[in-house]
């Protein structure tokens, strides 16, 4: 009879135990995938503007730390990028915080506001370019279609009765559609227009400054070679980085501005730790309550190894049974999270392997502290 | 008694001391305890609570560690023996003690078919068969599916014998395997202690304080203050 029946025959003999048991697992892996699943979604939301852009090169100003509150540069200095052979196109994009009045309950809202060529936007918006006719007359912008509900219910209505006007930064501006981009931590949603509607949103900042220069390179450009070169073009008061430099360091940022990994991953180790300690406590129970037993079997010639390979096979037993249901429980969280949070949160494959492998650690560790239990069974004391 | 050591003997103890605590609170509880048991024997060990008889058991059933003294069990020198050797002879002994001690989230069945976990040279199928022979031999044919909780005492520790008889054993240590047991229970055991002695050749050393199945002896050996007080041949 293997170790393994002898162990299910075990947990299975007192069934509510065992749920309980379960229980206590399946509040663990449900809470180490929902705190690292909002961790990561939270991150993925935070960078997923930079990830839209299309550009090979990106210049900023040494000043910014993140696109989501940049210093500018001057426009001059961008189009010296022109002298470079490889340089295809040159963009310039415009982002600032405004404010958006509700048209409901005439509360402003801050808004992410993006001044984005319609012709050539050098940025993943699909649908964008649609609306490019609408967009380059005066005070015309998209609208965010997955922007938070303070705003009021805007994409209902343009689908309903199409165009609406809305006052940003005290100044009237018609939607004349929307886009479907996505949120974050950083803005609670997003408008887009031509440059020219940009500066009009913000008459106080200098027309000859931008946020982000997007350059396009010849095919076949070695990306690095270039930036070195451009670089050299624009001197000390713009800085060149490639696409993925740009989403590297709004990954920094995120990281060191927002509490995001301790928060999460603090609810991660609880979650870890609740599970480590029910475990342990039913396993050394089952350990402690059948002492005179596991005695009994070792004077009959059973060794360590085998009472050892019970516990270990409870152990992963209740990790099993905790695993499958925490998972889909926090598959629903996730739905849930999606709709209350509005930002996305999905589950990857990376994640649930590695939450099932800590599953598995956290209940081997617990069988491996209450293992000592059964060293001290002697069975000598059976007689 | 002899230095000389009978070549039928299942047991021999030459000598044999034992102290339990250390230091200060070392109390010897065996003295020089020389005894044979010999192939096919039931030796009865009686003798006061305190007298060291368990203690001699807990020696030749290989769970403790000789201090003082030779001791072979089925032709192993456990005077020195190393933990490996003392599992191995372990396991060529049937135990039955005085708690039945069966598992309680296991059937009948299942308690004595572990026994053969020990065993991974018999096959598989044969295991249940046995299994169900032995139980059928303690007169449990018909409760082979039940938990522990289920079974009376005597039906309890007649699972035990037959677990403790599984691996074919080649000698059989008791302890007080009566004492949890009415009188009926009691006598039916030792009955089929007997009875399993006899068929199977099987020597059984049993440890006893209950005068009502000396009869079945064939020798009796009496402990006093951790001495073989006398050996008493009933025969």
């Amino acid at each position: 009879m293997s170790p393994f029946f002898v162990a299910w025959s075990q947990l299975s003999f007192h069934r509510v135990k065992l749920m309980v048991a379960a229980a206590g697992v399946v509040v663990a892996v449900m809470l180490m995938l929902v705190q690292l699943g909002i961790r990561q979604g939270a991150m993925d939301n935070s960078v997923a503007i930079a990830r839209r852009v299309n550009a090979d090169l990106v210049v900023v100003s040494p000043r910014t730390k993140t696109i989501f509150a940049s210093a500018q540069f001057p426009r001059s200095l961008l189009y010296r990028a022109g002298s470079s052979p490889d340089v295809v196109t040159i963009q310039e994009m415009y982002m600032s915080q405004g404010r958006l009045r509700n048209p409901w309950t005439k509360l402003e809202f801050p808004v992410s506001v993006y001044g984005v060529d319609p012709e050539n936007p050098m940025m993943h918006l699909p649908g964008y370019e649609k609306f490019r006719s609408e967009l380059r007359q005066t005070d015309r912008i998209l609208f965010d279609g997955l922007s938070r509900d303070n705003y009021g219910p805007v994409e209902q209505t343009l689908e309903q009765s199409g165009p609406m006007d809305v006052e940003v930064n005290l100044r009237k501006v018609r939607i004349v559609g929307a886009i479907r981009v996505g949120i974050s931590i950083n803005s609670d949603g997003n408008i887009f227009m031509s440059s020219a509607n940009f500066f009009r949103l913000f008459p106080s900042r200098a027309p000859g400054s931008v946020d982000l220069g997007l350059i396009q390179l010849r095919q076949g450009a070695d990306h690095e070679a270039v930036k070195r070169e451009i670089q050299e073009y624009l001197g000390a008061e713009a800085k060149v980085l490639t696409r993925d430099q740009l989403i590297d360091s709004e990954i920094v940022f995120i990281r060191e501005n927002a509490p995001i990994d301790f928060i999460f991953g603090m609810g991660a180790a609880v979650g870890f730790f609740i599970g480590f300690v029910v475990v342990y406590q039913i396993l050394y129970t089952e350990v402690t309550n059948h002492l005179p037993q596991y005695a009994t079997l070792k004077a009959m010639g059973f060794d360590d190894r085998y009472l050892l390979r019970v516990v270990l096979n409870q152990a992963v037993i209740l990790s099993l049974l905790g695993y499958f249901p925490g998972f889909f429980l926090a598959l629903i969280l996730y739905r849930v999270a999606t709709r209350a949070i509005q930002m996305q949160f999905s589950m990857t494959t990376e994640r649930a392997v590695s939450v099932f492998a800590l599953t598995m650690i956290m209940c081997i560790m617990s069988a491996m502290i209450a293992i000592r239990k059964v060293r001290t069974a002697d069975p000598a004391d059976v007689f | 008694m002899t230095e000389s050591i009978p070549n039928n003997a299942v047991i021999s103890a030459r000598h044999v001391d034992f102290w339990f605590g250390e230091g200060e609170l070392k109390k010897q509880v065996l003295f020089d305890v020389s005894v044979d048991v010999l192939a096919g024997e039931i030796v009865l060990m009686t003798g006061p609570s305190g007298s060291g008889k368990t203690t001699l058991l807990t020696l030749i059933g290989a769970l403790r560690r000789v201090q003082a003294g030779q001791l072979s069990v089925l032709n192993r020198p456990l005077h020195d023996a190393s933990d490996e050797d003392r599992v191995q002879t372990r396991r060529e002994i049937g135990f039955i003690f005085q708690q039945h001690n069966l598992l309680p989230f296991l059937t009948a069945r299942q308690n004595v078919e572990l026994m053969f976990e020990l065993h991974p040279e018999i096959p598989r199928g044969e295991t249940r068969r046995m299994t169900d022979d032995l139980l059928r031999s303690v007169g449990l044919g018909d409760r082979l599916d039940y938990y522990p909780a289920r079974l009376s005492g005597g039906q309890k520790q007649r699972v035990a014998i037959a677990r403790a008889l599984a691996a074919n054993p080649r000698l059989i240590l008791a302890d007080e395997p009566t004492a949890a047991l009415d009188s009926q229970s009691g006598r039916d055991v030792v009955n089929l202690l007997q009875e399993l002695a006899r068929n199977r050749a099987c020597p059984i050393l049993l440890v006893t304080h209950d005068p009502r199945i000396l009869d079945v002896a064939d020798r009796i050996l009496n402990m006093e203050d951790g001495r073989i007080q006398e050996v008493r041949s009933e025969h």
